[in-house]
């Protein structure tokens, strides 16, 4: 049974109005250590607005971080992050829980940090993707100072510097992507591509601990629960993971959502075309799911964009038909459209974060956008939702195209080891397969220095 | 005979068992080891004296550029009918390219480990080609007149005719083999051969129907070309192009030529549903895409009844409009093919339908007989597993493509893309 979302564990817990008065302590705790007073005054402008002076970047000794750097990453598999929440959360699996994600969290942002150390210094010192580097030296230095959690209350306060972080990082995405843009030409394609993808990877990969972590704590410290009790009562849900995705339900919503959104766009009168849904419709698996619904999402907005493109205002738009397949170890899910195909000459940079066939300027100012977008989601949505990255993505307006949503979702889709193909008949219509691996048995997908 | 042949080989090229890539052999050794050139005339040479006296010119062929043959190739002689001097102007062209293609896979052959070269079949196969490479540099460099222009022409379909079952031979020839080389090997070897081979059969072939369709009554041409066979019209043909090929109608009819082979086997004839653009045309050699129609078939209708399913096979036909070519794309619900068989869905002898990995000799090649023995009449619905292999090598000959999806479970997706030439340039 889903639990509706307002009475999600992690909602209950983050209301907006602890917000400032974090952000004020966090400046307080900066201010104690900085040299220059200019960074704190920024640091604490940066949440206003994004005209930002950018902060000389503070000359901080390597050392610290390459400890840090030489550690490896510790990866978990989805099936992992299911049996430990599962049964029996009590004190001690708390602390674990906590501790784990107190020494991960630096190591991972410290790979991240050295990668970004290692680019040309024209490109790091770019105003987004300082603004980026400041925002995770500051997380790996909070994070690294956090002392060995010893007692739920340490975790309680610990929790609150996680989701202080996670609110400070919910801009990261767009001020990466309008940093890669504007890096075109100092940098090959290529490089910045595996730039973004590995920094994405990476992000995922934390905020999956981070945030399941948290909602472990919620479950945890929630009047409802008994540490005997199976932790199915609370809803099929452990944390973030979603034990029984069902995937036509899924399909369903987002797809409803998807219409509703080029409805908005274009006129409610405007045809949209319906969403077939075919296949083992009982199909159930474990799976996270926010992601899900923003891979779900992204491919039913393009396809119901691209068949409106190319049809128009006809009466009949062509359905769109979403294919659901299970088979002993993968799900899959087909969706095909016949808005027209791809173009060839636009399929080889279909994948890619640095082009894209969108004109920049316009791309660039959508995504100024987006940072703004946190607060106007209570309007957009029928329901409220929680507040995390991937949710003001998912749900973000429909005329806001960021001309990266397939590099995005793949990268999503990659992450526990599944895979996104597209294949397009030019002058038809486009197919996209998405697989995915059903027992979530593989550990992250992440090559062990991507961590 | 088989002695000679084997003798000959050993001297002519010592380094028998080297890998698979063309090199010299050394023609000092050649020439230092024959006996000196035989007073006769050299139609009386048996096939391995002839090749001695011609190895140096041989290997000089063989190591000419190949020259990809383009749709724009085959029409930039007009059409038909050919004025004589165009016709003329087409055999001089096929008369320079064709050797060195022959000459090239002669190399190859010759290349490959002796065992296999030895096996009878294969060394058929590579007697055709010394054979027609013979006949071919016996006619005249540049044909002047229409009666060498006509001779040259029957030998040319000589030869067509001799190579005609090239492909189930040698397919015999490395399964019985395969103990004595990889997968690979013969994967990498048959790659390059089978696409040569589709090029150097078209040149072939063009030029005869090109000079059929300028010579002879249209009725003749027309019976030569079995275009009555492939639903098509005589005035949209160039040679072996028809510029106005409906791809609809000739999937049409391989689907009841492949439904009746279902009915044979398996007592039941899967449906077809054709959505899209039915009535698109674009210029394409037909018999190139009926043998890949057929194959993607066989697949889909194989796949359709050992499933159970009786959802019809979808096939999508669109037009692109960015070129003058087609995608097409084949649907059926015949449940996927599984994670470990995808990998190797793209190997030569790979298939599903027989598993020649029996000790028990008898039983394969037992088996196996039923499978090339029909191949020939097409009888069978699969046994070689080269179908989609070749399928791919045929679309990709001219710039297409050849690409399958599968939702294992519940069915495949296999996209055909194609490219036309613009035929309005002639």
């Amino acid at each position: 049974m889903l639990l509706p979302p307002s009475s999600h564990p992690l909602l209950c817990a983050s209301p907006l109005t602890r917000l400032p008065r974090h952000l004020l302590s966090l400046a307080k705790y900066r201010q104690s250590h900085v040299a220059l007073s200019a960074g704190v005054s920024a640091s604490f402008r940066r949440h206003q607005s994004l005209q930002v002076t950018p902060a000389p970047s503070r000359w901080r000794s390597p050392t610290v971080l390459d400890s840090y750097v030489e550690k490896p990453a510790r990866p978990i598999s989805l099936r992992q992050l299911i049996f430990f929440g599962g049964r029996n959360l009590d004190d001690k699996r708390i602390i674990n829980s906590a501790n784990y994600v107190r020494t991960e969290l630096p190591v991972r942002l410290a790979h991240r940090i050295r990668d970004m150390q290692k680019l040309p210094y024209v490109v790091v010192t770019n105003r987004h993707l300082s603004y980026v580097y400041e925002l995770y030296y500051e997380a790996f230095e909070s994070f690294r100072k956090v002392p060995e959690i010893k007692t739920v209350e340490d975790n309680d306060r610990f929790c609150e510097v996680i989701k202080a972080t996670l609110k400070e990082h919910l801009t990261v995405i767009p001020r990466l992507a309008m940093g890669v843009l504007e890096c075109r030409d100092l940098l090959p394609a290529e490089q910045l591509d595996k730039f973004m993808h590995s920094l994405l990877r990476s992000r995922i990969s934390r905020r999956v601990i981070a945030e399941q972590h948290l909602a472990l704590t919620d479950t945890f410290n929630s009047p409802f629960h008994f540490p005997d009790a199976p932790i199915y009562h609370h809803g099929d849900f452990v944390g973030e993971v979603f034990l029984r995705c069902n995937a036509k339900e899924v399909v369903e919503r987002v797809g409803a959502y998807a219409q509703e959104l080029a409805r908005k766009a274009h006129g409610d009168n405007h045809p949209v075309p319906e969403i077939i849904i075919e296949g083992h419709m009982d199909t159930t698996f474990p799976y996270i799911l926010s992601h899900l619904e923003y891979i779900i999402g992204e491919l039913l907005r393009n396809s119901i964009e691209a068949t409106i493109e190319h049809h128009g205002s006809k009466p009949d738009l062509p359905p769109i038909t979403v294919l659901i397949c299970h088979a002993p170890k993968h799900v899959i899910f087909r969706v095909s459209d016949q808005g027209g195909g791809i173009p060839p000459e636009e399929t080889e940079d279909l994948w890619s974060f640095a082009k894209s066939k969108r004109s920049d300027l316009a791309r660039l100012k959508n995504f100024a956008q987006v940072p703004k977008m946190a607060g106007t989601l209570q309007e957009l949505q029928p329901e409220p939702a929680a507040q995390t990255s991937l949710h003001t993505l998912t749900y973000r307006p429909p005329d806001l195209k960021l001309g990266m949503g397939l590099p995005m979702t793949r990268v999503y889709a990659e992450y526990w080891g599944g895979s996104l193909q597209q294949t397009s008949m030019e002058g038809y219509g486009t197919d996209v397969f998405l697989h995915i691996e059903k027992l979530g048995n593989r550990l992250e997908q992440l090559n062990i220095d991507h961590l | 005979m088989r002695i000679s042949h084997i003798s000959a080989a050993r001297r002519l090229c010592p380094r028998v068992a080297a890998p698979l890539r063309l090199h010299r052999c050394q023609s000092s050794i050649t020439t230092a080891n024959l006996p000196p050139p035989l007073a006769v005339p050299p139609e009386s040479l048996s096939l391995s004296e002839w090749s001695a006296t011609v190895e140096e010119e041989l290997i000089k062929l063989a190591s000419r550029p190949l020259r990809p043959l383009t749709l724009a190739d085959l029409i930039r002689f007009g059409r038909p009918p050919l004025s004589p001097k165009s016709l003329l102007a087409s055999a001089r062209f096929t008369r320079e390219n064709l050797p060195v293609r022959l000459s090239r896979r002669i190399l190859a052959l010759r290349n490959l480990p002796f065992i296999i070269v030895s096996n009878p079949h294969v060394s058929q196969i590579f007697d055709n080609y010394r054979q027609s490479l013979r006949a071919i540099i016996a006619s005249p460099l540049h044909p002047t007149t229409p009666a060498e222009e006509h001779k040259f022409t029957e030998t040319l379909t000589d030869i067509v005719k001799t190579h005609s079952n090239t492909i189930p031979t040698l397919a015999r020839g490395f399964l019985e083999c395969r103990r004595y080389t990889t997968p690979a090997e013969v994967t990498s070897f048959l790659d390059q051969h089978l696409r040569e081979r589709i090029g150097t059969r078209l040149m072939a072939e063009q030029h005869i129907a090109l000079h059929l369709a300028s010579t002879t009554s249209p009725e003749e041409a027309a019976a030569h070309t079995a275009i009555q066979d492939l639903g098509g019209d005589a005035s949209t043909y160039i040679g072996t192009i028809d510029t106005a090929l409906q791809p609809a109608r000739l999937i049409h009819s391989c689907s009841s030529f492949v439904g009746d082979i279902c009915e044979l086997r398996y007592g039941v004839r899967p449906q077809i549903v054709i959505d899209g653009d039915p009535d698109v045309r674009f210029p394409y050699i037909p018999v190139h895409l009926e043998y890949i129609a057929t194959e993607l078939l066989k697949n889909a209708f194989r796949a359709t009844v050992e499933a159970g399913a009786t959802d019809p096979v979808r096939i999508t036909i669109a037009k692109d409009p960015y070129s003058e070519g087609i995608s097409m794309r084949v649907r059926d619900r015949g449940g996927g093919i599984s994670p470990d068989d995808f990998p190797n869905i793209w190997s030569y002898s790979f298939t599903t339908f027989s598993n020649a990995g029996d000790e028990n000799e008898d039983d394969a090649l037992g088996r196996f007989n039923t499978g090339v023995a029909s191949v020939g009449d097409g009888s069978s619905i699969a046994g070689l597993g080269y179908g989609l292999p070749l399928s791919r090598a045929y679309a990709e000959y001219f710039g297409g493509s050849l690409q399958v999806q599968s939702a294992y479970g519940w069915g495949t997706d296999v996209y055909l893309k194609l490219k036309g030439v613009a035929v309005d340039t002639i």
